[in-house]
């Protein structure tokens, strides 16, 4: 590895590398930045948590209003991943392994959730399906509520997150081609035999990649849903909503305490993220591109 | 010839593309395209005179510059971080490493209350400030705060693999040719780099211009002074001005559009850069 | 089992990439489709194996149709140029795979599964890798495996895309007489890609050049190296001095625009001058291995025109650089200029 011979004892001068000393001032500047703003408030949300004691904490959880937030952000997950999951793999397929007009438009048209402020998703949403929305006097005739309701909450969620996993699948299997499955199918294997032995092997990493990146968006989504929630305690709050309830309520340790559980997940998130970042890089060292010997 | 698709011996085109269409249309393009029609049918007229309200204009201005100044801190720093990163060896390099993406991973809600507490005037930071008769949260300081937290990855993660993958040939050859280190580094490292930068930093300034979960807590939420846009729009939905609300959606939509044709823009000069 | 390619197009876009093919490829004849990049043959390869389908003609398998099969009934083995070798699966499980992704009735069972993948890794003498993964391998076993694979599935027809293009050039050479070994054992019929003049007259039965999205010459490596059908082939395949017949009327007898096509080797030199000999300055000698090869310049023009010699008849007269030397050609053709079929289909014979 090249980056390990940077730093170099300070009587030898090499002409690649800066002085010892640049190096040290950069190194002290980029960690001093992170500290301060990632490393920081890291440690403050479990010290608030914590702070006043295992008990007050371990009540925070308890109150049936956190469970119920819980109970109701593992369900907006547990469908709009799911969801995104089946439309990534579908488009990825489409755009990856057949050429037609208007691919361009289309990547960026999956792209554009990402583009609008979770508040606009979350009101796109109200202006449809809203009481003075298009649909709304026919959703009330038949009784149907959606926005300030569950499904409102799953929709949005669902918004959001729409393109995690397309986006990591369309470049993963652009890259690889269609050799594989073109000598599946030519081996007489059917179009589900080909998709399911040679393409889904092939593409799983990055499937569980995307997953894990939407998941982490799908349950810590705050503005969107905020919109359409309607904010109904034990009924229409997520973990996040339940978090801001709290903290307007000046009950800080109990804010803190269900935010603890939040970053505890952007944690085992960032972590099966390196993980499966490692396990990549592994397999592509193995796996040499260039074939010439 | 106009033909729609070429021929390939895999199945499953029509059924891929269809559910994609139908899916993109049913969640994205169809719930978008209210806004446009709720502007059209409450006329522009209308439409004209929300948008030029001094209140909404202020809250526009308060959004755009702190995204400038956030983004612009996060090219500096994110430059030096991720110079740091490909270049140097240090203890604990691949924990900081991963830990860049947590603005990515952690909730906004979090990001907020837990900044808002660090620079309070009683915070642990704010009072340090507050001795000095400085007030960071509760001001649009707090506001920059926040957009600098969400948008720390961004220009790292685009740097990042640009200063990986260059090669170190053309450094070199630099250094042979007699270039000081610093010479080097201004006229061989830094424009090859330089498009990586820009897309980062565009791709930052996009992320705070929408930004809601991270600054309300922080940003005290003073009309004209420390109020987001998105926040107005929440505000007007709360009070069912949903023809004030559309409006304001439809102002900061042509400004993510436009940002996001830029950021295309900059991705392809700055593959082409790459590709030599 | 036979191909038969009858005015066959295929276009992409607005590129013409087979214009017009017709072809006939015996039952168990190994035929090489020969070109350079671009050429159309890989495209070619890939509609007879069903990848990509044509915009008109038809191609018959033992005299039937077979536009309606897909790539999947056509009973077909296609070895691909970068083998496209599944890399999650042992080696074993590659070479199974045809064999398992068969519909119920007609899969054989484990043991017999087993019996055949072994026997086919000991054809291609990889039965001792058998459990390890394609990455592990060098580009020579990648490519054994990918043509066990292909003939796992007992294909009537074996189509091969650059088989060796990726590998260098002593594992090619080795892997070039192997194929050939091989496909006098099987006798299936093949067609091979390649860009490699001396791949293809060394391993085929016949050979098909093909340039521009045209078949420009069929015959036996022998015939297409002797009898070049066209100025395209002649410049394809092995080296040759070109004289424009304005300027060397005393070789072609012809004072129309047409070029004259010598190869090296069919160039006598002498001391003395010859009817319609030429005069020659030698400019470089080279000798490499048994043959020498002369650099010379005519007299006044200065073309540069190359000659092969054997090393004893370089002995019998010898020459070095600076002297002056007369030469003439044993073995001529022209081919009006610009046009590529041959005007002049005589063949001068002046020795």
């Amino acid at each position: 590895m090249r980056n390990s011979s940077r730093l170099q004892p300070s009587h030898i001068k090499i002409a690649t590398c800066e002085p010892r000393i640049v190096a040290r001032i950069l190194i002290a500047i980029a960690l001093f930045y992170l500290a301060l703003f990632l490393g920081l408030p890291l440690f403050a949300v479990f010290y608030e948590a914590l702070g006043k004691g295992w008990e007050l904490y371990l009540e925070a959880l308890r109150d049936p209003d956190a469970g119920s937030a819980i109970e109701l952000t593992l369900i907006a997950a547990a469908i709009a991943v799911p969801a995104n999951l089946i439309f990534g793999v579908a488009a990825a397929w489409a755009i990856a392994k057949f050429e037609f007009r208007g691919k361009n438009l289309l990547i960026t048209l999956i792209d554009l959730p990402f583009a609008v402020s979770p508040v606009v998703s979350g009101m796109i949403y109200v202006l449809l399906f809203g009481a003075q929305g298009w649909l709304g006097p026919w959703l009330q005739e038949h009784d149907i509520k959606l926005i300030f309701a569950v499904p409102g909450i799953v929709l949005v969620t669902i918004f959001v997150t729409f393109p995690f996993i397309a986006r990591e699948l369309i470049p993963l299997m652009q890259a690889q081609g269609k050799d594989e499955e073109e000598a599946a199918v030519s081996l007489g294997a059917s179009g589900w035999q080909t998709f399911w032995r040679i393409t889904v092997p092939n593409i799983k990493w990055g499937l569980l990649y995307g997953v894990i990146l939407c998941n982490a968006r799908a349950m810590g989504e705050f503005g969107a849903v905020s919109v359409v929630s309607g904010h109904i305690r034990g009924m229409t709050n997520t973990v996040p909503l339940h978090v801001e309830i709290l903290y307007n309520e000046y009950n800080f340790v109990a804010a803190f305490s269900v935010a603890s559980l939040l970053a505890l997940l952007a944690l085992i998130t960032l972590l099966a993220k390196s993980i499966v970042e490692y396990r990549v890089r592994k397999d592509s060292q193995t796996i040499p591109h260039g074939e010439t010997e | 010839m106009l033909k729609l698709k070429e021929h390939s011996v895999l199945p499953g085109f029509n059924l891929a593309l269809g559910f994609t269409l139908l899916y993109l249309s049913l969640i994205v393009l169809i719930p978008l395209s209210s806004l446009f029609f709720k502007t059209a049918t409450s006329g522009w007229d209308n439409f004209w005179e929300i948008v030029t309200n001094e209140r909404v204009l202020a809250s526009l201005r308060v959004t755009f510059f702190s995204s400038l100044i956030a983004a612009a801190l996060n090219a500096i720093f994110g430059l030096v971080i991720a110079w740091v990163l490909t270049r140097y060896t240090f203890p604990g390099k691949r924990l900081i490493d991963a830990l860049v993406d947590l603005p990515f991973a952690l909730p906004t809600a979090v990001a907020g209350i837990t900044l808002a507490m660090l620079y309070a005037p009683n915070g642990w930071i704010g009072h340090y400030f507050a001795e000095y008769d400085i007030k960071i949260a509760y001001t649009p300081l707090g506001i920059v705060i926040a957009l600098t937290f969400i948008g720390l990855p961004f220009v790292v993660r685009t740097v990042q693999p640009v200063l990986e993958e260059m090669e170190s040939e053309a450094e070199e050859a630099a250094a042979c040719l007699g270039a000081s280190r610093w010479n080097t580094v201004l006229r061989v490292i830094f424009p090859s780099i330089y498009p990586a930068l820009l897309t980062g930093f565009a791709l930052a300034f996009a992320r705070s211009i929408g930004e809601y979960g991270s600054v309300i807590f922080i940003a005290g939420n003073m009309p004209f002074i420390s109020e987001i846009a998105p926040l107005l729009i929440v505000a007007k939905l709360e009070q069912y001005d949903y023809a004030g609300a559309t409006a304001i959606a439809l102002v900061m939509l042509l400004i993510s559009f436009m940002l996001l044709l830029i950021i295309n823009g900059l991705q392809g000069w700055s593959n082409r850069r790459g590709m030599k | 089992m036979s191909i038969t390619i009858q005015n066959l197009n295929k276009q992409f876009g607005n590129f013409t990439a087979l214009n017009n093919i017709n072809l006939e490829v015996e039952s168990g004849e190994l035929v090489a489709l020969l070109g350079p990049s671009g050429c159309g043959k890989t495209t070619l390869l890939r509609i007879i194996g069903g990848l990509d389908v044509q915009n008109s003609g038809n191609i018959l398998f033992h005299g039937k149709n077979i536009a309606h099969r897909n790539a999947r009934e056509r009973s077909v083995g296609f070895v691909f140029q970068h083998y496209a070798l599944f890399r999650h699966m042992t080696l074993f499980e590659n070479v199974a795979f045809g064999l398992r992704v068969k519909p119920k009735k007609e899969r054989h069972n484990e043991t017999e599964i087993k019996r055949r993948v072994h026997e086919l890794l000991q054809l291609v003498q990889l039965d001792w890798l058998a459990d390890r993964y394609p990455a592990q391998l060098s580009g020579g076993q990648r490519q054994r495996v990918a043509l066990a694979r292909a003939l796992a599935v007992e294909p009537q027809i074996l189509l091969l895309d650059e088989p060796f293009g990726a590998l260098d050039t002593k594992v090619r050479k080795e892997l070039r007489r192997w194929l050939r070994r091989l496909h006098d054992e099987l006798h299936v019929t093949s067609v091979f890609v390649t860009h490699d003049q001396e791949e293809a007259l060394e391993v085929a039965d016949r050979i098909v050049v093909m340039n521009k999205g045209e078949i420009e010459q069929v015959g036996s490596p022998d015939e297409v190296y002797a009898n070049p059908g066209s100025p395209f082939v002649y410049e394809f395949i092995g080296n040759v001095n070109l004289f424009h017949s304005r300027t060397h009327a005393l070789w072609t007898h012809q004072h129309g625009d047409a070029i004259a096509y010598v190869r090296p080797h069919d160039i006598e030199i002498s001391s003395d001058p010859h009817p319609s000999s030429l005069t020659a300055i030698v400019k470089q000698i080279r000798a490499i291995g048994p043959t020498v090869r002369l650099e010379t310049a005519t007299l006044p023009d200065g073309e540069i025109v190359e000659i092969e010699l054997s090393r004893e008849r370089f002995n019998a007269t010898p020459v070095s650089v600076g002297d002056k030397v007369f030469i003439y050609p044993r073995h001529i053709r022209l081919f009006e200029e610009k046009k590529k079929n041959p005007e002049f289909s005589a063949i001068a014979h002046h020795s």
